[in-house]
């Protein structure tokens, strides 16, 4: 094993440059835990008030996870379920909750009552709260609640957003998010479905070395001046990316991106261009985005980060010289051979009890897993899964006992991770597989991986 | 700045969900999406070729974002319009009072662009006259003042939008024909293209 981790370790290149693990960033606040017994604080005197006027409380309740967030004068400022205004009273009280419990800037805290779970991350001037029914803990459900944080950043920057709180303390922050909860709700469905969130990497889409290269070479040579990132992607995968030399695009910033361009349909027409921040790349300032989509039926999307706000037309001209050099090179009909099969089959791996599998490479930010099959084929299957992975994440981030190997037996399948400073592996296999025969096939999987790596991952990262 | 073939930049102000998008959609698709409303992030550029008599006249149509948030930014979006359509929701008052603030806005910054009031939504009010949230005279007196033209259209219907992009590409080509008579060969590159009236909205 030490070997191949030693192997592994030379996996994949400077991609994206990883920057700070988001875990890193939650060990740098410190954690604060409360735990209240029911009779102090009961389930309804954190969710209700409001209870004989709304009917569809109940519904309302059975949602697993409830994210609300709030400025520090108590304005609401967003709710995933039900207008903000209908919860005020609900607002009310986790402000009432928040300064109960009033805390150092930045303090991540929790309550644990009647099965739920209330978790408060404190960013100035905002407060984000979420009340979750989820297995998750609070460093998982505190970590989606960071990337809520930054995705309000990225649509109004950080210098912004304090300068509007600075000169009037009870602004309603409404008004300028305005048309982006939708993108918002997006980011939290598919934070509850895609594991890269978790991984805190993004997913390449699987395709030759060689037509992969052609393509990213098209994307090189189709540069501007103001250009910082070109990415080419298709649903939540990553095609290709360039990058300006010396500057590295953050997963987290890539991951907003990608679920900008998956919440909305409006790019599908035209072009747009739109001022977006890249709060771990720069939170005080706007880039502009070229958005425009190549292909309809695959998705196909390309995405020119520029500095300059003028430049509209000369990276509109970028996207005429990369169709241009694609077409020239002769690989679109390849790259489009690729998109239609974006995922691969486990059983490629030749392991009978492996079921499904995330390999993260550290070093470059990027994961892969092949598609997810039976028997996880219902939405709710799934979930388990991702669920069960997050478990074995959270254990083996554990702040004050990170495990480097777990074993996991379940009733349904077990599960073996294993954490290296290279990479993170987590394997699900067949409940009728023995430990030692897991740990014996995990070799095989490696090797598996290492040969495909250059399909997998992107190995030759282009800067322009 | 290498710009493309445009002719006249034309830009969409107003207040958000006023059917600013669906109005582009209709003109350029010939159809009107049902299904959720989705607001424009940003702006949104889309480059049509118009006829207007023997001229093909290509409009750079910008459809911008009717959000607050990109208010402090609109103006890289309007800025060397030679055409501004200004919409409001006939059924909504307050998307009127928007759109005078667009005005001023160009008044102010733009003096060379032409601006188009657009009210949308007409065949709401073909189904429920009570419905008008916006006094028609009103509007027109308004218009008359700042010397715009006056639409009513339905992005549903169709009513009145092929006509609006219409008067817009012939303003285009009787002002800048005009424009061009009386500033003789005053700095404008002719050179690009054999129309003797090609002018870039993009030069700068
Ligand atoms: N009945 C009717 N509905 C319309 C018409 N035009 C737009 N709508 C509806 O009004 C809503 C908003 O339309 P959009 O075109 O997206 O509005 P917008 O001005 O682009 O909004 P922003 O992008 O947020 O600024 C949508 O639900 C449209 O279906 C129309 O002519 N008739
Ligand atoms: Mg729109």
């Amino acid at each position: 094993m030490e070997q191949i981790s030693k192997d592994f370790s030379e996996l994949s290149t400077q991609l994206t440059g990883m920057a700070l693990d988001l875990e890193e960033e939650m060990r740098q606040s410190k954690e604060d835990k409360l735990d209240l017994s029911p009779q102090t604080c009961r389930r309804d005197s954190v969710l209700s008030g409001k209870e004989e006027e709304d009917v569809t409380m109940d519904a309302w309740r059975m949602h697993q996870k409830h994210v609300f967030v709030l400025s520090e004068a108590g304005k609401p400022v967003y709710s995933r379920y039900g207008s903000e205004e209908a919860l005020s009273s609900t607002m009310g009280v986790m402000m009432a909750l928040v300064s109960f419990l009033e805390a150092e800037k930045n303090a991540i805290r929790s309550i644990h009552a009647d099965g739920y779970k209330v978790v408060f991350v404190r960013r100035s001037p905002l407060v984000l709260v979420a009340v979750a029914r989820t297995q998750q803990s609070e460093q998982e459900i505190a970590h989606e609640l960071l990337y809520i944080y930054y995705q309000i950043l990225s649509l109004l920057t950080w210098t912004q957003l304090n300068h509007i709180f600075q000169q009037k303390q009870n602004y309603d922050l409404r008004r300028l998010l305005a048309g982006s909860e939708r993108i918002t709700d997006n980011l939290l469905d598919l934070m509850a479905r895609d594991p890269s969130f978790l991984m805190g990497a993004v997913r390449c889409l699987p395709m030759a070395a060689g037509v992969r290269d052609a393509v990213s070479a098209s994307l090189q040579q189709a540069r501007a001046k103001s250009l910082v990132f070109s990415i080419l992607l298709s649903r939540n995968q990553l095609v290709s990316l360039v990058r300006k030399k010396d500057q590295f695009l953050h997963p987290i910033d890539l991951h907003l991106l990608f679920n900008l361009i998956s919440s909305s349909s409006s790019f599908r027409e035209g072009e747009a261009w739109t001022p977006i921040c890249l709060p771990k790349f720069n939170s005080s300032g706007f880039f502009h985005a070229h958005i425009s989509y190549l292909e309809q039926e695959t998705d196909l999307c390309l995405l020119l980060v520029s500095t300059d706000r003028e430049d509209f037309f000369t990276v509109s001209d970028c996207k005429r010289r990369f169709q241009e050099r694609l077409r020239k090179r002769g690989v679109y009909h390849a790259l489009q051979e690729a998109l239609r099969t974006p995922f691969y089959s486990i059983s490629q791996v030749g392991i009978p009890d492996l079921r499904h599998f995330i390999y993260k490479s550290k070093s470059s930010g990027l994961f892969t897993s092949p598609e997810i099959e039976a028997p996880y084929v219902s939405e709710e299957e799934k979930e388990r899964l991702l669920g069960l992975y997050q478990y074995l994440h959270s254990r083996a981030h554990n702040s004050s006992h990170p495990l480097k190997n777990i074993y996991f037996t379940g009733p349904n399948e077990n599960l073996l991770a294993w954490v290296t400073s290279a990479f993170e592996l987590y394997v699900c296999y067949s409940p009728l597989g023995t430990k030692a025969g897991a740990i014996s096939t995990v070799n095989k999987l490696m090797k598996w991986i290492r040969k495909e790596e250059d399909r997998l991952f992107i190995l030759t990262p282009q800067t322009y | 700045m290498s710009g493309p073939r445009v002719d006249a930049k034309v830009v969409l102000l107003g207040k958000e969900y006023v059917g600013k998008t669906s109005l582009v959609e209709r003109y350029v698709h010939q159809r009107f999406l049902v299904g959720p409303y989705q607001n424009t992030i940003g702006a949104a550029f889309v480059a049509k070729v118009i006829a207007v008599g023997d001229r093909a006249v290509t409009l750079g149509i910008w459809d911008t974002a009717g959000s607050e948030r990109y208010e402090a930014m609109s103006r890289i979006y309007y800025r060397g319009a030679r055409a501004a359509i200004v919409c409001y929701d006939l059924t909504d008052g307050s998307s009127f009072e928007r759109a005078k603030f667009w005005v001023n806005e160009l008044q102010t910054f733009e003096e060379n662009c032409r601006i188009y009031l657009c009210g949308t939504k007409s065949d709401l009010l073909e189904e429920d006259r009570r419905r008008r949230g916006v006094d028609f005279h009103d509007v027109q007196d308004y218009a008359d003042e700042i010397k715009a033209e006056l639409f009513e259209t339905s992005s549903k219907t169709g009513q009145s939008v092929d006509e609006l992009f219409q008067k817009v590409a012939e303003d285009y080509v009787r002002f800048t024909a005009f424009q061009l008579m009386t500033e003789e060969k005053g700095g404008i590159d002719l050179s690009q293209k054999s129309s003797p009236y090609f002018y870039s909205c993009c030069h700068h």
